[in-house]
C-alpha cells in the first residue's frame, strides 16, 4: 500500500529530474563539440552574463567566441580534469535549486533564467560568504575570461595582441620534431641554424602576429 | 660521440635499455645531471614523460597552452586547508620551458639557516658558489638589460628608487631576448635558454640517450640498491599508455619534480622512506599580485616577462617582482562582473601587474599518492602569520605603485575594496583582518617533499642528494631543498644538481 502511494511521487521526481537535466537544450553550432548541449547552453549563458555586449570593450562573450573556446579547452583536457570541468558546469546549471536566483522561477536551471536573473545568480556566487561558492565562481569566470582574451578583436581593441616575431632556428631544432610526429619529419638541417646576433626589442608599432591581424579573417 | 633521441611516434615495441645512470625527469635539475654525468663519459639515459615542444607547437592562448604543457591541464590545486592553484609542467625541459627564466642565488642567511637547522655541513655559500657559477656560465645568465625591460618593469624600478627600496634587473637564462613577454607560453624568439634547448641537447652531444613520452611508474630495487625503473610509453596530451619500458641502471636519479618524485617513491613500495618524510613538508612560495593603473599607456605586453625585482624584504620573508602572463590568466585576479569587469579589463593598456612571493616557512602541506593515477593529492594550509606576511607584502607593493605614479591599485582581495586610490585606503592590506580564504594566491615554486637533512631520521636525502636508505638512489629536484630558498628556486636546484652530478660520476 505504502509502495503504491509513493510510486507516482517517485516517478514524478525522476521525470522532473530527467527533464531538468536533459530536455530542451538546443544543439550546439558544432555538432562535434566536446561540450554536450546542456554544457554548451550553460557556458553560453554564463559568457553573456559575464561579458554583455557593449561597455568598455564592445564584443560580448558570445561575439568573442567564448563557448567555442571553452569547447576547445575542454577537448584539450585529459579525462580526469575534463570531468572536473564538466562537474563545474553541472553545478552552476543546477545549483539554482539550492541558491535560487531572485524573482519568479528562480529555481529554473541557470541557462533557462532570464538575463537579469542569470547576472544576479552569478553575482550571488561571487559575493558569497561561503568559500566553496566563491571558488566555483572564480573557476567559472577564469575559464570564460581566458576564452574572452583568446579573441583577436578583444586583444586588438586593448592594443595587447601578440606581435609578429620571426623565430630563429637553434641547434635543438635539429633534434626535436613537432609533438606527435616522428623524428623523420624534422625539416631543419645544420645549415639552417640562425647565427647568434643581437636582435632588436619588439615595439608596439610593429606588425601583429598573423593570427591576430585584422586580415586574419575574423569578424570585425 | 652523439647520443640518441626517441619521441612518441618512434616507439614500435616494448623498450628495454641498460645504462650506467638513468635520470627520471628532464627539468632544470635532471638535465644538469644528465649533461654532467654524460660529459664525464658515463652511459646516461634521460627519460621524460612529456614531449619536446618546438616553436610550431607553442600556442599563444594561455589556457590552451596550459592544457598542453601542464599536468592536469594546468588545473592542479592544493586542497585541505587551503585551495591554491599550482602547476607542474609536462614537457621536455620541464618548468624551464614555461617559466620566466629567473635565476637568483639563495641569500647567505638562507644557506646559513639551512646548515644550522638541518644539520648540513657542506651547503654554505662557499660550497655552493662554484656550482652556481658553473650553471650561470653554461646558460649565459645575466641581468636583464634596460632595452628589453619595457615601461612596466622600469616603473617598478622607479617606484622602488623613490621609496629607498633596493631593486635589481632580474638575472635570467636568456640570450637575445626581444621582450615579447611570452615566457609563459614558450619563447618564440628562442631566446630563453630553457634546458630543452640548452642542457638536454648538450647531453645528447655527449652521448646521452633521451627517451621522451616515457611515464615512469616504479623504481625497481633490491635491498638497499635501486636497479632501474619501469613504466609505459604515454601519448602526448591524451595520456594514453602503450608499450612497456624498462631501464636497468647502476644509479637511479629522480628529478621528476617535488610533486611527482614522492609519488613515485610511494608507488615503489614506499621506497627510501625510513624517515617517514617522503611527501611531507610540502612548501610553496604563495604569490599575490596587484594591478596598478597609470595615467599613461604602459604597453604591458612588451618587455621581459619578469624583468625587475626587489630583494629588499627577503629577510622579512617576501620578494617583490614585476609580472606579465597571458592576459586571460592575469585577469583571473581582477574584481568585477559584467560591465564592471569589462571596465577593469579595458585598463590593461595602462596597467602594470606586480607580485610578491612569500617564503611562508610556517605553512606546510603534504604530497600523497592516489590509488589509480600518478597525479598527486596535495594538501596545504596557509599559516595565519604567513597570511599577515602576504598582506604586508601587498601593502609594500601598493606603496611602490603609488610612488611610481599609479592612480589606483586593484588588489583582488575578498572583503576589501575592489580599487584603492590612495595609500591611506591601501593600508587596510596591512592592518585589515585578512584571512587565507580572502586571498587569490598562486602556488609558485613547490619544494621540500624529499628534503635533505644530515639526520637520516629527519630527511630523505643527504647533502649530495643520495637517499639515506639507499646506496645508489638520488633525488635532485626541488624536493630536496630543506625549506624555502627565499628566492626563485631554479638556480639553486640546478646548482645542487651540479654538485650531485660530480658525486654520481665518482660513485659510478
Amino acid at each position: 500500500m505504502l509502495v503504491q502511494m509513493w510510486l507516482p511521487v517517485l516517478a514524478g521526481v525522476l521525470g522532473y529530474g530527467a527533464y531538468r537535466f536533459l530536455a530542451g537544450y538546443p544543439t550546439p553550432p558544432d555538432r562535434n563539440a566536446a561540450l554536450s548541449p546542456r554544457e554548451y547552453a550553460t557556458v553560453a549563458a554564463a559568457a553573456l552574463a559575464s561579458y554583455p555586449r557593449g561597455g568598455a570593450i564592445q564584443p560580448s562573450g558570445i561575439d568573442a567566441g567564448i563557448p567555442a573556446h571553452v569547447d576547445r579547452f575542454v577537448a584539450a583536457q585529459q579525462p580526469s580534469t575534463r570531468l572536473l570541468v564538466r562537474l563545474l558546469f553541472v553545478l552552476v546549471e543546477h545549483a539554482t535549486l539550492l541558491f535560487p536566483a531572485p524573482g519568479a522561477g528562480g529555481m529554473r536551471r541557470f541557462s533557462s533564467l532570464d538575463a537579469a536573473q542569470q547576472v544576479a545568480y552569478l553575482r550571488g556566487w561571487q559575493a558569497s560568504r561561503l568559500l566553496p561558492r566563491r571558488l566555483v565562481f572564480v573557476s567559472l569566470r577564469a575559464i570564460l575570461t581566458m576564452g574572452y582574451f583568446a579573441d583577436p578583436v578583444v586583444l586588438r581593441t586593448l592594443g595587447i595582441a601578440p606581435r609578429a616575431l620571426p623565430t630563429p632556428v637553434c641547434a635543438a631544432d635539429l633534434l626535436w620534431p613537432r609533438v606527435g610526429q616522428p623524428r623523420s619529419t624534422i625539416r631543419h638541417r645544420a645549415g639552417d641554424v640562425t647565427p647568434p646576433g643581437t636582435p632588436e626589442p619588439l615595439g608596439h608599432e610593429g606588425p601583429l602576429h598573423p593570427d591576430f591581424a585584422e586580415s586574419a579573417g575574423e569578424r570585425a | 660521440m652523439s647520443g640518441e633521441v626517441r619521441v612518441w611516434a618512434d616507439y614500435e615495441r616494448d623498450v628495454h635499455e641498460s645504462c650506467d645512470v638513468v635520470v627520471v625527469g628532464s627539468g632544470p635539475a635532471g638535465a644538469v645531471v644528465a649533461y654532467e654525468v654524460a660529459a664525464s663519459g658515463k652511459d646516461v639515459v634521460l627519460v621524460e614523460e612529456g614531449p619536446p615542444f618546438t616553436p610550431d607547437d607553442f600556442v599563444l592562448d594561455g589556457s590552451l597552452s596550459m592544457a598542453r604543457t601542464m599536468r592536469e591541464g594546468g588545473l592542479r590545486s592544493t586542497r585541505g586547508g587551503f585551495f591554491m592553484p599550482t602547476m607542474q609542467a609536462i614537457a621536455l625541459g620541464g618548468g624551464s620551458l614555461v617559466n620566466s627564466a629567473i635565476c637568483v642565488r639563495s641569500p647567505d642567511f638562507t644557506l646559513d639557516a639551512w646548515c644550522e637547522r638541518y644539520d648540513l655541513k657542506r651547503t654554505t655559500r662557499a660550497d655552493l658558489d662554484p656550482h652556481y657559477q658553473a650553471i650561470e656560465d653554461f646558460l649565459g645568465i645575466a641581468p636583464t638589460p634596460d632595452d628589453v625591460q619595457g615601461p612596466r618593469n622600469l616603473l617598478f624600478r622607479d617606484g622602488c628608487t623613490r621609496l629607498g627600496f633596493s631593486s635589481e634587473p632580474i638575472a635570467r637564462n636568456v640570450r637575445g631576448c626581444r621582450g615579447s613577454g611570452e615566457c609563459f607560453t614558450g619563447c618564440r624568439a628562442r631566446a630563453k635558454q630553457s634546458v630543452d634547448i640548452s642542457y638536454v641537447p648538450a647531453a645528447v652531444e655527449k652521448g646521452a640517450r633521451v627517451l621522451t613520452s616515457v611515464q615512469v611508474q616504479r623504481v625497481l630495487s633490491s635491498g638497499r640498491r635501486a636497479i632501474g625503473i619501469e613504466g609505459r610509453i604515454v601519448a602526448p596530451f591524451t595520456g594514453a599508455t602503450s608499450f612497456r619500458v624498462r631501464v636497468d641502471a647502476k644509479v637511479v636519479v629522480l628529478a621528476a619534480g617535488c610533486m611527482a618524485t614522492p609519488v613515485l617513491l610511494q608507488k615503489s613500495d614506499d621506497l627510501a622512506n625510513g624517515s617517514g618524510q617522503v611527501g611531507a613538508n610540502l612548501q610553496f612560495h604563495p604569490g599575490v599580485a596587484l594591478m596598478g593603473v597609470f595615467p599613461e599607456r604602459t604597453h604591458p605586453q612588451f618587455g621581459a616577462t619578469q624583468g625587475y625585482h626587489s630583494l629588499h624584504f627577503v629577510r622579512q620573508g617576501f620578494k617583490l617582482e614585476t609580472l606579465w602572463a597571458p592576459p586571460g590568466v592575469l585577469a583571473v585576479r581582477l574584481p568585477g562582473f559584467g560591465f564592471d569587469l569589462k571596465q577593469n579589463l579595458a585598463r590593461f593598456p595602462y596597467a602594470a601587474i606586480w607580485d610578491a612571493i612569500g617564503s611562508c616557512n610556517r605553512s606546510l602541506g603534504r604530497v600523497r599518492a592516489r590509488r589509480s593515477t600518478l597525479d598527486p593529492a596535495l594538501t596545504y594550509a596557509l599559516h595565519p602569520e604567513d597570511v599577515k606576511l602576504l598582506g604586508e607584502a601587498m601593502w609594500v607593493l601598493a606603496q611602490i605603485f603609488f610612488a611610481a605614479g599609479a592612480t589606483s591599485v586593484l588588489p583582488g582581495v575578498h572583503r576589501m575594496p575592489d580599487e584603492m586610490f590612495s595609500l591611506a585606503e591601501a593600508e587596510v592590506l596591512r592592518t585589515g583582518d585578512l584571512r587565507a580564504s580572502d586571498l587569490t594566491c598562486g602556488g609558485n615554486h613547490a619544494f621540500s617533499t624529499t628534503r635533505m637533512h644530515g639526520d637520516p631520521q629527519q630527511g630523505v636525502v643527504d647533502e649530495l642528494g643520495r637517499c639515506h636508505d639507499m646506496d645508489n638512489l638520488y633525488v635532485v629536484d626541488t624536493g630536496i631543498l630543506p625549506r624555502s630558498p627565499s628566492v626563485n628556486p631554479m638556480l639553486t636546484a640546478m646548482a645542487l644538481a651540479h654538485r650531485s652530478a660530480a658525486e654520481i660520476t665518482l660513485r659510478t
